[in-house]
């Protein structure tokens, strides 16, 4: 039974659940989801995202349910998951499909903001050298183990609260009304804004790879509501902003919302502040790609235990670097982006629930054979006594 | 060990091949200014700082000024719509960079000929910030943006102020990123100040209104811009000149103004917007004729008659000419339920605007009037 468990050293404490589900549910998509979202619901767009969030804590409540009883037959995660429901075949070709989607997301990160890097403050960057520099480091981190990695999770959440009380410049230029008047869009618009929206909580489902390195998982429960809440209001209060900082004409027009409204700040000290703000969103990116690269390289290690962990890291980190170098054009992100964010969506809303409904079938499956057993076994306990007498 | 020291030390030079924009190597165009010359030709100013540094006396070398031989402005013909700065290049002492830019200037024709193309292109652009300030010139943006005036600062910086502090006052706010909220806003019509060369002043002498991108009206004079002000936001400084009777004036001086807009039959054709406005104010400069119980009465009752009249003028001239700088399309759109926006622009003209003026004069002054 040993291999079931983490050995205490690598495990993090409880709270560090809401860091690492915050962080990797807050990225890139901040800066452009507001455009997409009103696209539909305009001036109702944060209704969708009121209610996916809400709905990301329904699907916690699934996750969390589906590992707490899989901590009885062995190791709680995805992968192990996957090979005891579905046998080592067809068990480890699941996982081979969530390895490659979570290596997607990793390249949607990573493109994504050096597309915003390229577009916004330096437009003739190497992308190699950037990727390859960038790649030496989530490396170095990845190779420190899952504690390294939970702990720049932690600094990007300090990091970032500065960056988000800058969103209180809007007031003063805000037009409240332009929320009016509320709930005035048909359920079918709410819906297509829904779907569109899915990039953007995506990254909780992550849980499903580290829990086994949560200490006291059931006191990290609360801890990981509370993380899907604060991504949650971030969210929120995002979609609000554009909303009554933009009109919606000129919010159809901007790619990235939020990078232009940082654009009208200025400080005494410096003049443009979404230069500062994008160059500091690298502290988001880091976190996020060493969790992306850690979990793709340990499903490698765990569907085929012979390949370690640290030799699998490198192909995965070089693979990136390759990828990255080679899709130059927006239109191709964007594609990846839109296909990956709906295979998100059924995952976290199609597959979760269904692993959970599997598990109990398999669960009463398994009493049935154990009664039979049971069963069986007084059969041959009577026929033991009736032999003896 | 070492051998991977070696490729990490190989990746840091790698970083060294992004270009580097050192402020003492470039020039930071701080101004523009469009002139329409006809047949979609305009002639571009651009102003750059010039850091003349007074020579420091008692050094050897007589203190050269360290860079006072650096351009400080440059003119060039092309279409509309282009960027000044590249095109400028070929005459560039050093590369000539936007991401500084501060004011935007064009003059009447180029805003009656429409000036669409280089609004898009101050959208697209990244590299220029949206607190810029865009203003319509009295005359030629050349002669403005190069003519020499009482203060030593960069004009760019003087026009800057000068539209900041009024924007302060009895101007409203508006920048590129207020101008863009309503050029590309439905139901919404930008506006720009106006400024204007006299000898060696900059003077900001009202407001001009735009239908889409084309210029459409004006309004001169603080008191005018007073009355859009309180129209169009809630404000803390201002002043309004009454004059009660021939020759004699009482001056209110703002504490706060604040505006409520409610709107009945949103889609009806002809909508109905109930404007309430609420002004506090002190008044510090009346006239000797009256006496401290007048204000309370009289004075308070003709302002809000005058301010209601005036008010209600502009906004019929406004509907007339089928503009809509205040944004009452907004408005209705924010109080209907289903608007109905495609026949918006046909209901406009014909929308009823009922104004209520409430004028509370707090004190008047240190002075008891006889």
């Amino acid at each position: 039974m040993k291999q079931f468990r983490i050995n205490e050293t690598h495990q993090v404490s409880p709270v560090y659940a809401l860091f690492i589900i915050k962080g990797m549910q807050v990225g890139v998509s901040v800066f452009s989801f507001q455009r997409i979202v009103s696209r539909d619901s305009e001036q109702d767009a944060w209704i969708p995202v009121m209610v996916m969030g809400l709905s990301t804590l329904v699907i916690m409540w699934i996750m969390l349910r589906l590992l707490k009883n899989e901590q009885a037959y062995g190791m709680p995660d995805l992968f192990a998951m996957h090979r005891r429901f579905f046998g080592p075949w067809i068990g480890n070709l699941f996982s081979a499909v969530i390895i490659a989607y979570e290596f997607c997301i990793v390249i949607i990160f990573m493109r994504a903001y050096i597309e915003l890097l390229q577009m916004w403050v330096f437009p003739r960057l190497p992308v190699l050298s950037f990727t390859a520099i960038f790649c030496l480091i989530v490396w170095y981190i990845v190779m420190g183990g899952f504690r390294t990695i939970t702990g720049t999770f932690l600094l990007s959440f300090i990091y970032l609260l500065p960056l988000f009380l800058v969103n209180s410049f809007s007031v003063t230029e805000a037009h409240f009304n332009n929320l009016l008047p509320l709930f005035d869009h048909s359920p079918a618009e709410l819906a297509r804004s829904f779907i569109k929206l899915s990039p953007c909580y995506l990254g909780f489902e992550s849980l499903l790879f580290f829990y086994p390195f949560l200490k006291r998982p059931q006191q990290a429960e609360k801890w990981c509501y509370y993380g899907l809440l604060t991504s949650l209001s971030v969210y929120v209060t995002t979609t609000v902003l554009g909303t009554v900082y933009f009109s919606q004409g000129e919010l159809q027009t901007l790619i990235w919302p939020l990078l232009d409204f940082w654009k009208s700040i200025h400080f005494p000290l410096f003049d443009r502040f979404e230069y500062i703000g994008i160059v500091y969103w690298l502290t988001v990116l880091i976190p996020n790609i060493s969790m992306g690269v850690w979990i793709v390289s340990r499903g490698i290690k765990q569907s085929a235990p012979v390949i370690k962990q640290k030799y699998a890291l490198v192909p995965v980190l070089l693979l990136l670097i390759l990828i990255c170098v080679v899709m130059k054009e927006r239109s191709q992100i964007d594609w990846l982006n839109t296909t990956v964010s709906r295979v998100g969506l059924c995952i976290i809303y199609i597959y979760i629930p269904f692993l959970l409904f599997w598990q109990w079938i398999l669960k009463k499956k398994e009493g049935m054979t154990h009664e039979k057993e049971l069963s069986h076994h007084h059969d041959a306990d009577a026929a033991q006594r009736l032999h003896r007498r | 060990m070492k051998k991977s020291l070696v490729i990490i030390m190989m990746l840091m030079l790698l970083s060294g091949c992004i270009e580097d924009n050192i402020i003492d190597d470039i020039l930071m165009a701080e101004a523009e200014g469009y002139d329409y010359i006809g047949n979609n030709q305009v002639i571009g100013t651009i102003t750059t700082p010039n850091y003349a540094q007074g020579g420091v006396s008692g050094s050897g070398g007589g203190g050269l000024p360290a860079t006072a031989s650096m351009m400080s402005s440059a003119t060039t013909v092309t279409y509309d719509g282009r960027s000044l700065a590249e095109n400028l290049q070929p005459k560039g002492q050093k590369k000539i960079k936007v991401g500084k830019l501060r004011i935007m200037l064009f003059n009447e024709a180029l805003l009656k000929h429409g000036f669409e193309k280089t609004i898009h292109f101050r959208n697209q652009d990244p590299e220029v910030g949206r607190d810029m300030y865009l203003a319509m010139v009295d005359g030629s943006t050349k002669d403005l943006l190069t003519a020499t005036y009482q203060t030593a600062i960069p004009i760019s910086r003087y026009v800057y102020d000068l539209i900041f502090q009024n924007q302060q006052q009895n101007f409203p706010k508006n920048n590129l990123s207020t101008f863009l909220y309503s050029y590309y806003g439905r139901y919404a019509d930008p506006m720009m100040p106006i400024i204007k060369r006299e000898k060696d002043h900059i003077v900001l002498t009202g407001i001009m209104f735009f239908k889409h991108d084309k210029y459409a009206g004006r309004i001169n004079g603080q008191q005018k811009a007073f009355i859009f002000k309180t129209l169009v936001e809630n404000f803390k400084f201002g002043f309004y000149d009454y004059t009660f009777q021939q020759n004699e004036h009482a001056v209110l001086e703002n504490v706060s103004s604040s505006r409520q807009y409610v709107v009945k039959n949103g889609n009806s054709a002809t909508p109905d917007i109930f404007a309430t406005i609420r002004i506090t104010g002190y008044v510090r400069q009346g006239s000797p004729l009256l006496k401290t119980k007048d204000y309370n009465s009289t004075i308070k009752r003709g302002m809000e008659k005058d301010l209601e009249k005036q008010i209600k003028k502009m906004v019929a001239g406004f509907q007339k000419s089928g503009i809509d700088p205040i944004e009452l399309g907004q408005i209705v759109r924010s109080y209907t339920r289903h608007f109905d926006g495609a026949s918006w622009s046909d209901r406009y003209p014909n929308a009823r605007f009922h104004v209520k003026t409430k004028i509370n004069i707090v004190e008047t002054g240190v002075s008891q009037p006889r």
